[in-house]
């Protein structure tokens, strides 16, 4: 527990780097270091042992499924990043529509909240196949699914973040005469934001599970539809690399919205 | 409205005027038959035992809570007639910045607010910024809230009700939650803004020092249910200093207030 090495100083180090670099250097060094030795354990691990490729392949395998199926990998991103995307807009824009009627009328709330827990008591995996018959084997049952997830975690923190505006706000509200839409637009939405923002991050990487359930359902692109392809056909490296295509895509997603957050919330 | 914008020169205006208002919540009662006229330009303090119905009474003076019976009148119009018109406005404990805006922003927050739908959002001699400057915050007009103290934030949120340039100015221990030193600064920093706007003020206060300093006058309320118990009339001269609380004069007043207070 010694605090000397995290004080940040001027003295320069005799490899010309600060010490507050160094400190910085070490904390990106480290976990990127034991993410480097538990890849070399599997690479080392997989050839030591013999394990067939086509039950777990080592890195270098996938690597180079991932020059040589690039062209695939992207044609199959692309769909899967589509649905996603539009998934998320749809369901978090109709998350905080609702929650906007939900925090307006307590009728509303009263009326339509139990319907909206209820929906989000059907297991996903368990409405999937209902919401593809409904729909057919294109984009749009696959966006609905990905809407579907989004939709409660934003809706439960958007009513939340409408509601967190203090009593003494809403009284200084009277006092200036403000209308309800006043107070909507000065004073709750903008007090909503940081909820908001949690729920999106939370939607960033289900809306991708969602998409890609719905493709494992049934569809000819997408990187769910790759998946269940390469697993049938014993295409481990294949199958690897996609998982981490669509890991890449989620981390994607969480990106946009972190940075959205950082532009928007200053406070 | 009869003429009642004519009255601004009037000396010895009425600026709120209680007659038998009582307010109730529920089975309780809050306030009971509070009859009182507070004369425009006067610096009330309110002091009693917790519970007494202190924010309440500046609650009902600004339209926030009905009253059950009697009247309460803002410089001869009902509250909701002088809330609309901007005579009165509000300092709460907490500052109540929004924190997503600038001190300056915040400040400017009246001046957006129902312009659209003809409420009068009287023009002040001072712009927000000037107003900033008079609680001695030029230099932080940017910041947002969380990058200010508690004190600053504090005197934002007088800026900010000093905005619509109200006549009447209800503050609900704005100090309480600041430290003594702060809270001695910002005492003095609104004698002058009270000298300067020429403002009425009604401070609630749980302090018997802060009461005695600022007042002209003391209102001591009484508890269960909430009633006047006595208008103490403060005879110290302005302006004043720091150095008042160690004279004898201003510790016979204390003293007197607290044992009026343990009598309550």
């Amino acid at each position: 527990m010694s605090t000397s090495d995290t004080v940040p100083t001027e003295k320069v180090s005799q490899q010309g780097l600060s010490e507050q670099s160094r400190v910085r250097l070490r904390n990106i060094a480290i976990p990127v270091g034991a993410a480097l030795a538990l890849l070399l354990i599997w690479q080392f691990g997989v050839r030591i042992f013999e394990i067939p490729i086509y039950i777990a392949p080592a890195p270098t395998d996938i690597v180079s499924v991932f020059k040589t199926d690039f062209p695939l990998l992207m044609l199959n991103f692309w769909p899967t990043f589509m649905e996603s995307l539009a998934g998320f807009f749809i369901g978090n824009l109709t998350a905080v529509l609702i929650a906007v009627a939900f925090v307006h009328s307590r009728l509303v709330e009263r009326a339509f909240f139990p319907i909206a827990v209820f929906i989000n008591t059907i297991p996903i995996l368990a409405i999937a196949p209902i919401l593809v018959l409904i729909f057919g084997p294109g984009m749009t049952a696959k966006v609905v699914i990905a809407a579907l997830i989004c939709f409660f975690p934003t809706l439960v923190n958007m009513v939340r973040g409408l509601q967190s505006v203090s009593p003494q706000v809403l009284e200084l509200a009277r006092i200036l005469s403000a209308s309800k839409s006043e107070v909507f637009w000065k004073i709750r939405l903008p007090s909503s934001l940081p909820f908001l923002f949690s729920a999106l991050k939370i939607a960033a990487t289900t809306c991708v599970i969602g998409a890609i359930v719905g493709e494992w359902i049934g569809a000819n692109v997408g990187l769910g539809a790759l998946i269940i392809e390469s697993t049938f056909n014993f295409r481990a490296p294949l199958l690897y690399a996609t998982v981490f295509m669509s890991s890449g895509l989620s981390v994607l997603l969480f990106a946009g919205v972190s940075i959205a957050e950082k532009v928007t919330i200053r406070w | 409205m009869d003429g009642s914008q004519t009255q601004a020169k009037e000396s010895r205006a009425i600026a709120a005027s209680l007659s038998a208002a009582s307010v109730r919540f529920g089975d309780f009662t809050a306030l009971s038959d509070i009859t009182l006229d507070i004369e425009a330009g006067d610096f009330y303090t309110i002091l009693g035992p917790s519970g007494c119905g202190k924010s309440t009474m500046l609650r009902l003076v600004s339209d926030l809570v009905p009253p059950a019976s009697g009247t309460v009148e803002i410089f001869g119009k009902s509250t909701e007639a002088a809330r609309l018109a901007r005579e009165f406005a509000f300092v709460f404990q907490d500052a109540t910045l929004l924190p997503w805006r600038s001190a300056l922003e915040n400040v400017e927050l009246p001046l957006e607010i129902g312009r659209k739908r003809g409420i009068k959002t009287p023009k002040g001699d001072r712009t927000p910024s000037e107003l900033l400057e008079l609680v001695g915050l030029k230099r932080r007009e940017n910041a947002l809230p969380h990058e200010l103290s508690g004190g600053m934030r504090q005197r934002v949120a007088i800026a900010r009700a000093l905005v619509c340039q109200p006549k009447l100015l209800l503050m609900d221990e704005p100090f309480g939650a600041l430290d003594e030193m702060t809270r001695d600064r910002l005492n003095l920093q609104l004698l002058d803004i009270w000298k300067e706007t020429g403002t009425t003020i009604l401070f609630v206060t749980h302090s018997i020092p802060e009461a005695v300093f600022l007042g002209q006058k003391v209102l001591m309320l009484k508890a269960n249910p909430g009633r006047v118990k006595e208008v103490v009339q403060v005879n110290l001269p302005f302006p004043r200093e720091i150095a008042l609380r160690e004279t004898p004069k201003f510790n016979k007043y204390c003293s007197y207030l607290r044992k009026l207070l343990e009598e309550c």
